[in-house]
């Protein structure tokens, strides 16, 4: 069931794929776009399936995900890969948590819209989500 | 912890400080009764007289990734370089009990830590190393800390060690996979608190030299919480264990409690962690002198171990957090620590590399043989600033005992969501202060270099590993006896509703080569599964 957002806000979820338990990041972050005027749904920790089924039910702006035990390459793409399956590509993917340099480029490969490593300013992450979003 | 506008300046916690110190900041210690001598009560200066001219501590790396085979590699690795204990890092199935070849699990097998679903897991994992004579921390959530200490006794057993003999630690900490690290697929606090105590009453019984519970309070820290929360957090949890296995009627506190055992945080404030831990060892004495009326002096004596703070390591310019690590590991060391984890360099990006994981027993290692430091216990004893901030950090630290209990207690806390909106605040509070520049981490918000001058090694888990997990799962489903397997989870469902301790009925499936999903679902059935309170199911 779609629900409206009538207030004129950008809907974010904020997830955390699979099953890493380290939600510190997931709530500053999720704060801080709340601070900006953002609704943001907070999953924690969801399937990429039910990540996307709550991006279509929700009608969401944009989808974050963050991960911070080295299993974000498969969990990222599972995530990608659905939303494209269901003709949502253009919900920007936004990712943080800890991603080793050289997994960057395969990430925006793969379709996603930012990543935000470790010590990312929070100002310049909000700001693309304001810009982007 | 910086300047204020009306330039006070304080410690990491908000603690004021002067700009020295003098005898007359100390001038009302009573130092014989508060001060005293290490290897006697209150224990302030060390839990022994001799402290590491008697016994170094031991040098335990928190390791695990992939497959069972490819950890013990890395034992092997470790052992053969120094390491001194063993401390196993378990995967996200694992520590919510579940299976490699659980539903929707697959792509967490292997990663941030190793995959344990069996016995025959346990015993891959140990092949070949020395477990009678080095001891072994289990790092299991408390969902899975029964089973998975189950595995590892019975493996000694099988090997012809003496289970009475046997060294070691289960983590077993309620409160960590609770509030700081979610675990989506555990039953609630309230039960879960039972399982954890089973563990400890059973141990007690049993497992005489190992340490049944860890309480961890590095967690706490890492999710946010300052240095006396942290404390205040660590003993509110033991009081839960002291009370739940009390109220039982079965074991006095003198008979267990000398068992427990506790994982502290090393972090930035160099002078504020020796106090913390200097501190902690005195409040535990008082507590359980005078709260609980122990008499062993072993009930006494705060026995941990440290992990150096994860989240203060930086993903840019990662070198820089070897410094880091020294001064965390120092910081451990005056402090009086027991057993010592140094996180690797490459923390904020990987699993530790090999190369990071010998710099990590380097560290230690430089530590104890090269600066001195071991020759003398408590060297930073009566110092005036020392001193006056162990005051005032215990100060602090009975306060926030006192609020939790004033709240209803721990059990109480945590399923209100108390504890997770005292993280929360704690944590947007030090993001917050990195924001500002109030808080500085140099070459994050001060030394910035637009490229990173070096590269290093980094390291990636194998996501083959679900695929070979779930094909031994599958072998060892076909190759054990079911029907025996069935009945022990029968026998381990009864023991569970008849509030019988379940180590027994875990043991006998564990040889049976009962699987952890298989033991877990068991509770599971009969409690439920527990919605965290911040908004998270699993699905």
């Amino acid at each position: 069931m779609l629900k409206e957002s009538n207030s004129g806000k950008k809907r974010v979820i904020m997830a955390k794929p699979g099953l890493d338990g380290h939600w510190r990041a997931a709530m500053i972050i999720s704060t801080a776009l709340r601070n900006a005027g953002m609704e943001v749904i907070y999953m924690g920790n969801q399937t990429p399936a039910a990540i996307v089924e709550c991006a279509m039910q929700e009608d969401v702006d944009a989808v974050g995900l963050s991960i911070l035990a080295a299993s974000h390459m498969k969990l990222i793409k599972a995530v990608v890969d659905l939303l494209k399956e269901k003709n949502m590509s253009d919900i920007p993917v936004v990712v943080g948590g800890t991603i080793p340099r050289h997994d960057i480029p395969e990430l925006y490969d793969m379709g996603v819209k930012a990543v935000f490593p470790p010590g990312s300013k929070i100002e310049k992450i909000v700001d693309f989500f304001m810009e982007n979003v | 912890m910086s300047n204020h506008g009306e330039n006070i300046i304080t410690s990491d916690s908000g603690i004021p400080l002067k700009t020295v110190y003098t005898k007359d900041d100390v001038q009302d210690i009573n130092v014989e009764k508060e001060i005293g001598y290490p290897g006697r009560e209150p224990f302030l200066r060390g839990i022994h007289e001799n402290m590491y001219r008697g016994k170094l501590w031991t040098i335990r790396q928190f390791t695990g990734y992939n497959t069972p085979e490819e950890t013990n590699e890395r034992f092997r690795y470790e052992h053969k370089n120094g390491s001194t204990g063993f401390s196993i890092a378990f995967d996200a199935p694992t520590e919510n009990g579940l299976d490699a070849d659980d539903l929707n699990v697959a792509d967490d097998v292997g990663m941030g830590g190793v995959s344990c679903c069996t016995l025959r897991d346990m015993e891959v994992m140990f092949e070949g190393l020395p477990i009678d004579k080095v001891s072994t921390a289990v790092i299991a959530s408390p969902f899975s800390a029964c089973a998975l200490s189950a595995m590892y006794f019975v493996l000694a057993e099988k090997r012809g060690i003496d289970i009475k003999k046997l060294m070691g630690t289960t983590q077993n900490d309620l409160l960590l996979f609770t509030a700081c690290c979610h675990l989506p697929a555990i039953i609630p606090p309230r039960h879960l608190i039972r399982l954890c105590v089973d563990l400890v009453e059973w141990c007690a019984q049993n497992t005489p030299k190992w340490h049944p519970v860890s309480i961890a309070s590095y967690n706490y820290r890492e999710n946010g919480l300052n240095a006396w929360q942290e404390v205040g957090l660590l003993f509110a949890n033991a009081i839960a264990y002291i009370e739940e296995e009390l109220k039982r009627n079965r074991l006095k506190v003198d008979e267990f409690v000398p068992t427990m055992s506790f994982h502290m945080a090393s972090h930035s404030d160099f002078f504020e962690e020796v106090a913390k831990f200097r501190a902690a060892r005195r409040i535990w004495c008082k507590l359980l002198k005078e709260r609980y009326k122990a008499e062993d002096p072993k009930s006494l004596m705060l026995r941990f171990h440290v992990q150096t703070s994860g989240s203060t390591l930086t993903y840019q310019q990662p070198l820089n957090n070897l410094i880091r690590v020294a001064y965390q590991v120092l910081a451990a060391a005056l402090g009086g620590v027991q057993s010592l984890h140094a996180n690797s360099y490459d923390e904020g990006i990987c699993l530790p590399t090999e190369q990071g994981i010998l710099l990590s027993l380097r560290t230690q290692q430089i530590a104890q043989l090269e600066t001195g430091i071991t020759r003398v216990s408590d060297p930073l004893g009566g110092s005036y600033y020392l001193e006056h901030l162990t005051n005032e950090i215990e100060k602090r630290i009975w306060d926030y005992m006192k609020k939790l209990e004033d709240k209803g207690g721990l059990i109480s806390c945590l399923e209100s969501g108390w504890i997770h909106q005292e993280s929360f605040q704690a944590m947007n509070k030090y993001q917050n202060q990195i924001k500002t520049g109030e808080r500085k981490v140099v070459g994050v918000n001060c030394f910035e270099l637009e490229e990173e001058p070096y590269q290093v090694p980094y390291f990636r888990p194998d996501p083959g590993t679900a695929q070979r997990q779930k094909e031994k799962l599958e072998n060892i489903r076909n190759t054990r006896d079911n029907q025996k397997v069935a009945k022990t989870l029968l026998d381990l469902k009864n023991a569970t509703i008849n509030g019988e301790n379940v180590m027994p009925a875990v043991i006998s499936a564990v040889k049976e080569y009962a699987t952890l999903g298989e033991i877990c679902d068991v509770w599971r059935e009969i409690y439920g599964i527990w919605e965290i309170p911040v908004g998270t199911s699993w699905s």
